[in-house]
């Protein structure tokens, strides 16, 4: 009897983790870039499959995107992983949000083009659907 | 494969479009003025600048003229269709990020609303312009082909373009005709009648320096 309800016990537990931790992983997993600045965006949303483009593209050092920057040079060997690039790229009239689409663009298309691999027109990557 | 070819839309047909443009512009305009020079030169001593700019004036406000009023509908499309024609491409959001992207500089842009809705305006005033040359017996008589011709050029890339930006069917391959019909219509301005948007302040300064210090008349 008593391992009877240890094993129904467990397993309650098990499953109660299993509920809790599923949808947190959901979460974390991005699936399309939404920079918190774009309030009222103008295009459709872009898909992006954080890890899954990264692994796919070969880029195993964060610093690629989430770079750090001194004196206007980029600092190798570490990152700003945790940071929104509008925490950065915001530009000084904040009605205007030009520069921070333009960072994003620049970084995105421009390797893309240089690689010849990934979308590189707008309705590649703000999909209507 | 996509991407050579985009790069090459998006890159070096820019330039040589811009290129024949500009360059065929200050050919076409030199070539004008060295020929009133040598066959006309009276030209020279009839213009005036207080008469020719008060001309120009005239003739760019919606019905100022007799002939506008005569013709209140092709006055209005004729209007319309030259505004949305030359600020839509000009302050079209997605312009202005290209040319952020290539030389960090940007202005104002129209939303995109607007921007459909004046690009909407100018493929519908094309139509008008193509029916206008079909079914007026007048103006059929003097149409000819290139008449049809310029008006499939003007109208491609609007028609292009809002295909692409509304992602219909087949989009890459339309926003690639879009580039390309873009460079063409650009690069083809100097040597076909749309030479007009260069040549028209000097017609009409002429002919408004004419009629207002030598026949002391309005020529509107
Ligand atoms: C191809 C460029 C790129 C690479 C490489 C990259 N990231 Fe990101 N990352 C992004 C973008 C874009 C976002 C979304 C930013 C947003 O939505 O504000 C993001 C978001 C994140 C976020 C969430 C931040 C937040 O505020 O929500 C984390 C965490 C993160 N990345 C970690 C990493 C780590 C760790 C690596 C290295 C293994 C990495 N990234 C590599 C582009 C990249
Ligand atoms: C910690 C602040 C910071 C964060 C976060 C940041 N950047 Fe930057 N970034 C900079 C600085 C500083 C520069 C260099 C100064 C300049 O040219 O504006 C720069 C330069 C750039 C450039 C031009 C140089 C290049 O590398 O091509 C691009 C594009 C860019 N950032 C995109 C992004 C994107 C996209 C993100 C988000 C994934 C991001 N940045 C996050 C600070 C930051
Ligand atoms: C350092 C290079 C690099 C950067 C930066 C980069 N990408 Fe990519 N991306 C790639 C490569 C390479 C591929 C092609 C992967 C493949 O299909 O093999 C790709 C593919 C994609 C795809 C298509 C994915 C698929 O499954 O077909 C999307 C969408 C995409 N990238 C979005 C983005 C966005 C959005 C950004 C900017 C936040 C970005 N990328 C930044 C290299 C990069
Ligand atoms: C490689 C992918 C990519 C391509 C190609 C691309 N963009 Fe973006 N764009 C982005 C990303 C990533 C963002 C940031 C989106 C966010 O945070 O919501 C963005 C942001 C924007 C924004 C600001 C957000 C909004 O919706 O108001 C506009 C406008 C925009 N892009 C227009 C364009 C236009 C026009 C083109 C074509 C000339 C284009 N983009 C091409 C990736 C791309």
């Amino acid at each position: 009897m008593p391992e009877k309800i240890r094993f129904m016990g467990s397993l309650i537990l098990l499953m109660l983790l299993a509920v809790l931790l599923c949808p947190a992983h959901a979460q974390e997993d991005i699936v399309r870039v939404a920079d918190r600045v774009f309030e009222a965006p103008m295009r459709p949303p872009v898909a992006f499959h954080h890890d899954a483009h990264n692994e796919k593209a070969g880029l195993d050092d964060c610093s690629i995107c989430h770079h750090t920057y001194e004196n206007g040079k980029k600092q190798e060997g570490s990152d700003s992983v945790g940071m929104e690039c509008s925490e950065c790229h915001f530009s000084k009239d904040r009605n205007n949000a030009v520069d921070l689409i333009n960072a994003y663009h620049l970084q995105c298309n421009g390797c893309h083009a240089s690689r010849k691999a990934g979308p590189v027109m707008c309705g590649e990557c703000h999909r209507r659907r | 494969m996509i991407h050579d070819i985009y790069s090459l839309l998006r890159g070096p047909m820019v330039w040589l479009a811009f290129c024949i443009f500009a360059g065929g512009m200050v050919f076409r305009i030199t070539a004008m003025v060295g020929l009133a020079r040598q066959k006309d030169r009276v030209v020279f001593d009839y213009m005036n600048t207080r008469y020719a700019l008060r001309s120009i004036l005239h003739w760019m406000v919606p019905f100022a003229g007799v002939n506008m009023r005569k013709h209140p509908v092709m006055t209005l499309v004729a209007f319309v269709f030259h505004l949305s024609v030359l600020a839509t491409p000009l302050f079209l959001c997605a312009h202005i990020l290209l040319v952020k992207a290539s030389w960090n500089l940007s202005w104002w842009f129209l939303p995109d609303g607007v921007a459909d809705v004046m690009t909407a305006c100018v493929v519908a005033a094309c139509g008008f312009f193509l029916c206008r040359r079909m079914l007026l017996p007048d103006v059929r008589y003097l149409t000819t082909a290139s008449d049809l011709f310029l008006l499939a050029l003007v109208a491609s890339p609007f028609i292009s373009g809002f295909w692409a930006c509304h992602q219909w069917p087949g989009y890459p391959v339309v926003m690639m005709a879009h580039m390309l019909s873009g460079e063409i219509l650009l690069a083809a301005i100097p040597f076909t009648r749309l030479i007009h948007m260069f040549f028209f302040p000097f017609t009409r300064g002429y002919m408004g320096s004419e009629f207002g210090g030598v026949r002391h008349a309005k020529d509107w």
